[in-house]
């Protein structure tokens, strides 16, 4: 089991993400207290601003000092400290099982350290697949010492689940009512297509990131000759000569597709990136998502 | 632009199965190979857009077929032979004469105008179609066939590669019978036994500069002839035709050289001339030749007695072999005489005189010699130019000239009447030279018979009773008999004299004729000029059963003696002195020179003006040159299609 978890977070990679916390753009509710502040006055160190005293506020909030000097009672406000909730929603299915690493193991590495980061910041962690039966919710973790059980389950999850995009991300919503961080980590090679999906996680006012994970070969296919290209979800089949303008075409296919989606993100407030599973995932969360905003 | 088919039905058809066949092979090949893909989502889009100009697409794709059959293609037209220019061969048989003369080694046309007629007919071979036949026949005096009829293009280059230039004249008739007789069998003429069953029509192609005399009396049958002049009109060259040597009238110990020499070409020319004694420079002079005219040039060569004389002429134009000349001067050599006589005073004194002695080394024997084995050996080995048998007469004619007094020579067809007396000397034959300045009319016989020479003879001396002396060739030699003896013997065996011509001045001068007609003296091979092809027949000084011919080039000749005395020589193909060696004697020696005023003439013979027989044949002056082929480019450019197609298979570069 050690192992298993060791290949997915080695502990080069855990000393740097120790450092690192995940940031959301909106400030949630927690339900339990956190180490992060919230909209929500409360017990914290940290002042917030003062009201006017009302019958029945906790005394111990009054500043004694301000009514000495101006015979007025107000009361002292602190933010409170709340937690994060934390959701990385894999795509499992077969296409997903591609690659060298597979896009799967790159999604589930991928979870895995901003799951650590949120657990070691007592953040509420949840990760789903695509494929997660309705009535089976995920587990949640919450601090540091559920790190071995995240990656446990992480190592669990098989690419053998059928539902399509907007179907995982329909049920997730259904089963996540609460506000947070939502990570969807997918190729979005979906033939329904992603935005009715997308649209879906943007109506729980989640903060959302899209990764979309593409494997070396498909963003650089290396192909020869005529070919029978059989899709491994339905078989589909295209019938094609590699030749250079095919995959010139390809590319300039590809690149639209990006754009497409990155456009739609970014209309939306989500925030998107095209991950290569041949870039280490270090780099990816150290690098790109700090940059992004999702880590500090 | 014509084309030249190579390949026959068959062929076609097995070609034309190819293209079909890589059409099919292409669609069979064309097995997609599955490839599991994450998604076909992006590839189906990709190739959506590319469907919609799906011809071109479809050609691009299958660009490596189309490459195939554009090569198929290319070879087919290859195979076609397209070509423009160049004259076509008309009919299926061709025989290709080519003159190998000397003129033919003139250089007006590059490198030389046999060259170039080699030159042509190759062009004419290379124009061969698979199925036609051709003949070469090489020809100077004699013709020479290079290669029968054959459909070998590589043996009949390998033959015409092989025709060599020759230094002799031309004749076309025997080379007209050679490809005549080839082309309609049944003529007189065969070469072999495996030839031509049926007569076909054939073209005759002629290669020459037209340096022969029209052939009268010959049907050309079957032969369609074309004449081809070789040659450039109005080119400079001077000739040497004639070179010699000869005794000075007034001082025989003098030698002088005379040398003719011709202009051939349309400007006067100053000819320079060089005279060389065994390689060195010993005189030298200028002849002024006007246009088409000839001169002459002597040298005083002093008391020369032997050497080898070399004429040359540095302006000698675009023919070299009739720039030099040779000429041998030889030492006299004394003929050997034998006298075969029981006792005659009168012949013996006129034979023992100084003029006598400088011609011939006499030798004077009994009868009885006849029958020694000495006498036998030399008589029948040719030692002796001349055996004299006065008042006797061998068993066997000697290998030698014979001159007979008072006998007949036994066993041949010569025969005598009975003696008769006093016959009267009617006619003497002064024209002969063994009568030369000789006077009969006060000379009187006290008998004589009257002989009946055999066919042929000639009668010297008519007597009233019938011919008196006549000579008659025999074998190469001649036999002089005369029906009179000049001493004999009378009743009681005493010696007494038939005649009075010893006492006569015509006497001694009759002997030195004879010395000097049959002791040959005077016919020294040296003295006379060969023609390159002739035949010489040379004689042995000493009684040598070989002989050793060195010619110019240093090649040697063994000759074994014929019946005759004489060596045949055949040799004679370079210009030249030849040295001919025998053991224990002085070499003799002989030149070959060209000295032929038609061969040196170059200007080449107009087209249409060659006569065979009665035909007048057709020429064909302008020779369109080779035929411009396509098959080497088209070819080449099947290569570059081959290439292109490598590299786009290798590479995947697409159009």
């Amino acid at each position: 089991m050690s192992t298993a978890s060791d290949t997915l977070l080695n502990p080069e990679l855990l000393a740097q993400l120790e450092r690192l916390e995940l940031v959301s753009r909106k400030i949630f509710r927690g339900r339990l207290k956190g180490e992060r502040r919230s909209t929500r006055k409360g017990q914290s160190v940290e002042f917030a601003d003062f009201r006017n005293y009302v019958a029945g506020d906790d005394l111990r909030f009054i500043d004694w000092n301000t009514y000495a000097r101006l015979d007025k009672l107000f009361l002292k406000m602190f933010f409170e400290e709340e937690d994060l909730h934390f959701y990385a929603l894999i795509d499992a299915s077969p296409s997903m099982n591609f690659g060298t690493p597979t896009k799967l193991r790159y999604a589930k590495q991928l979870a895995a350290a901003l799951g650590f980061i949120g657990l070691i910041r007592s953040d509420r962690v949840r990760i789903e697949t695509l494929g997660q039966p309705t009535n089976r919710p995920a587990p949640i973790f919450r601090g540091r010492q559920s790190v071995w059980r995240m990656q446990n389950y992480l190592n669990a999850i098989e690419p053998d689940e059928s539902s399509s995009l907007t179907e995982g991300v329909k049920n997730f919503c259904i089963r996540n009512s609460g506000k947070g961080i939502v990570v969807l980590i997918s190729d979005l090679m979906d033939k329904q297509g992603y935005s009715v999906a997308l649209k879906y996680l943007l109506s729980q006012r989640m903060d959302v990131y899209v990764i979309q994970v593409l494997s070396a070969e498909e963003l650089e296919p290396d192909i020869k000759g005529d070919l029978r290209l059989i899709d491994c979800e339905d078989d589909d089949v295209a019938e094609i000569t590699a030749s250079a303008p095919l995959l010139k075409r390809y590319q300039k296919t590809l690149a639209a597709f990006v754009e497409t989606a990155r456009e739609f993100c970014a209309r939306r407030g989500m925030n998107y990136l095209l991950a290569n599973n041949q870039v280490p995932v270090d780099q990816l969360v150290s690098g790109y998502l700090r940059k992004r905003g999702l880590v500090r | 632009m014509s084309l030249i088919n190579m390949l026959s039905w068959w062929q076609w058809c097995v070609l034309g199965a190819v293209p079909p066949a890589i059409v099919l092979l292409y669609f069979l090949k064309l097995k997609r190979q599955p490839l599991e893909v994450p998604s076909t989502y992006l590839w189906l889009k990709s190739v959506e857009d590319l469907h919609v100009n799906s011809i071109w697409q479809r050609l691009r794709t299958s660009i490596l077929l189309l490459l195939q059959l554009l090569l198929i293609a290319i070879a087919i037209v290859a195979l076609m032979r397209p070509g423009w220019r160049g004259s076509k061969l008309t009919g299926d048989r061709f025989v290709f004469l080519v003159d190998t003369s000397a003129s033919m080694s003139a250089t007006d046309v590059k490198p030389t105008r046999l060259d170039e007629a080699k030159r042509r007919v190759e062009e004419l071979i290379d124009q061969m179609v698979s199925g036609d036949v051709a003949m070469i026949v090489s020809f100077s005096d004699s013709a020479r066939v290079e290669q029968l009829f054959t459909d070998n293009h590589r043996e009949l280059h390998r033959r015409l590669e092989g025709i060599r230039p020759t230094n002799r004249g031309t004749m076309l008739g025997e080379a007209l019978r050679v490809a005549a007789g080839l082309a309609n069998p049944g003529r007189a003429f065969e070469i072999s036994e495996t030839q031509v069953a049926e007569g076909l029509p054939t073209t005759l192609y002629l290669f020459s500069d037209g340096k022969f005399p029209d052939v009268e009396g010959f049907s050309l049958g079957n032969l369609k002839p074309i004449f081809v002049p070789i040659g450039e009109p109005a080119e400079p060259n001077v000739g040497i035709t004639a070179f010699s040597t000869r005794r000075r009238e007034d001082n025989k110990e003098m030698l002088q050289a005379f040398a003719r020499l011709e202009n051939f070409g349309p400007e006067p020319v100053t000819a320079e001339v060089e005279l060389f004694k065994d390689d060195a420079l010993v005189d030298a002079g200028k002849v002024e030749l006007k246009a088409g005219g000839a001169g002459g040039i002597v040298f005083e060569l002093g008391d020369l007695h032997s050497g080898a004389l070399k004429l040359l002429t540095h302006s000698g134009g675009v023919l070299s072999l009739d720039d030099e000349a040779w000429a041998a001067v030889d030492p006299p050599t004394r003929s050997k005489v034998l006298l075969v006589t029981p006792g005659n005073d009168a012949l013996e004194l006129a034979l023992n005189t100084e003029s006598a002695h400088e011609l011939s080394e006499i030798e004077v024997a009994p009868p009885s010699i006849l029958e020694t084995k000495p006498y036998e050996q030399k008589a029948s080995s040719g030692y002796y130019a001349l055996v004299i048998y006065d008042q006797c007469s061998p068993k066997q004619l000697p290998q030698a000239d014979t001159l007979f007094i008072g006998r007949m020579p036994a066993g041949t067809s010569w025969t005598a009447d009975p003696k008769k007396p006093v016959p009267q000397i009617i006619d003497v034959e002064t024209a002969h030279p063994l009568m030369q300045l000789i006077d009969l009319g006060n000379v009187k016989f006290v008998e004589g018979q009257a002989i009946k020479p055999p066919a042929g003879a000639n009668v010297l001396i008519e007597t009233d009773a019938g011919p008196l002396f006549a000579i008659a060739p025999r074998d190469g030699f001649e036999d002089a008999v005369l029906g009179a003896e000049i001493v004999g013997t009378n009743e009681q065996g005493e010696r007494e004299a038939n005649t009075d011509w010893p006492l006569r001045l015509s006497f001694p001068v009759f002997v030195l004729n004879a010395l000097s007609y049959f002791g040959g003296s005077a016919t020294s091979i040296s003295a006379v000029n060969i023609q390159p092809g002739r035949s010489v027949s040379l004689r042995s000084v000493g009684s040598a059963e070989t002989l050793d011919v060195r010619t110019p080039s240093g090649k040697t000749f063994s000759l074994t003696r014929e019946k005759a005395e004489t060596f045949n020589f055949s040799g004679t193909d370079e210009l030249g002195i030849y040295q001919v060696e025998e053991p224990k004697q002085p070499p003799q020696r002989f030149a070959v020179n060209l000295f032929d005023s038609a061969e040196s003439n170059i200007e080449p013979r107009p087209e249409n003006t060659v006569r065979i027989g009665y035909v007048e044949v057709k020429g064909q002056a302008g020779w369109e040159g080779a035929r411009r082929e396509l098959w080497k480019a088209l070819l080449l450019g099947a290569l570059c299609v081959l290439g292109l197609e490598w590299y786009i298979y290798n590479r995947r570069v697409y159009v």
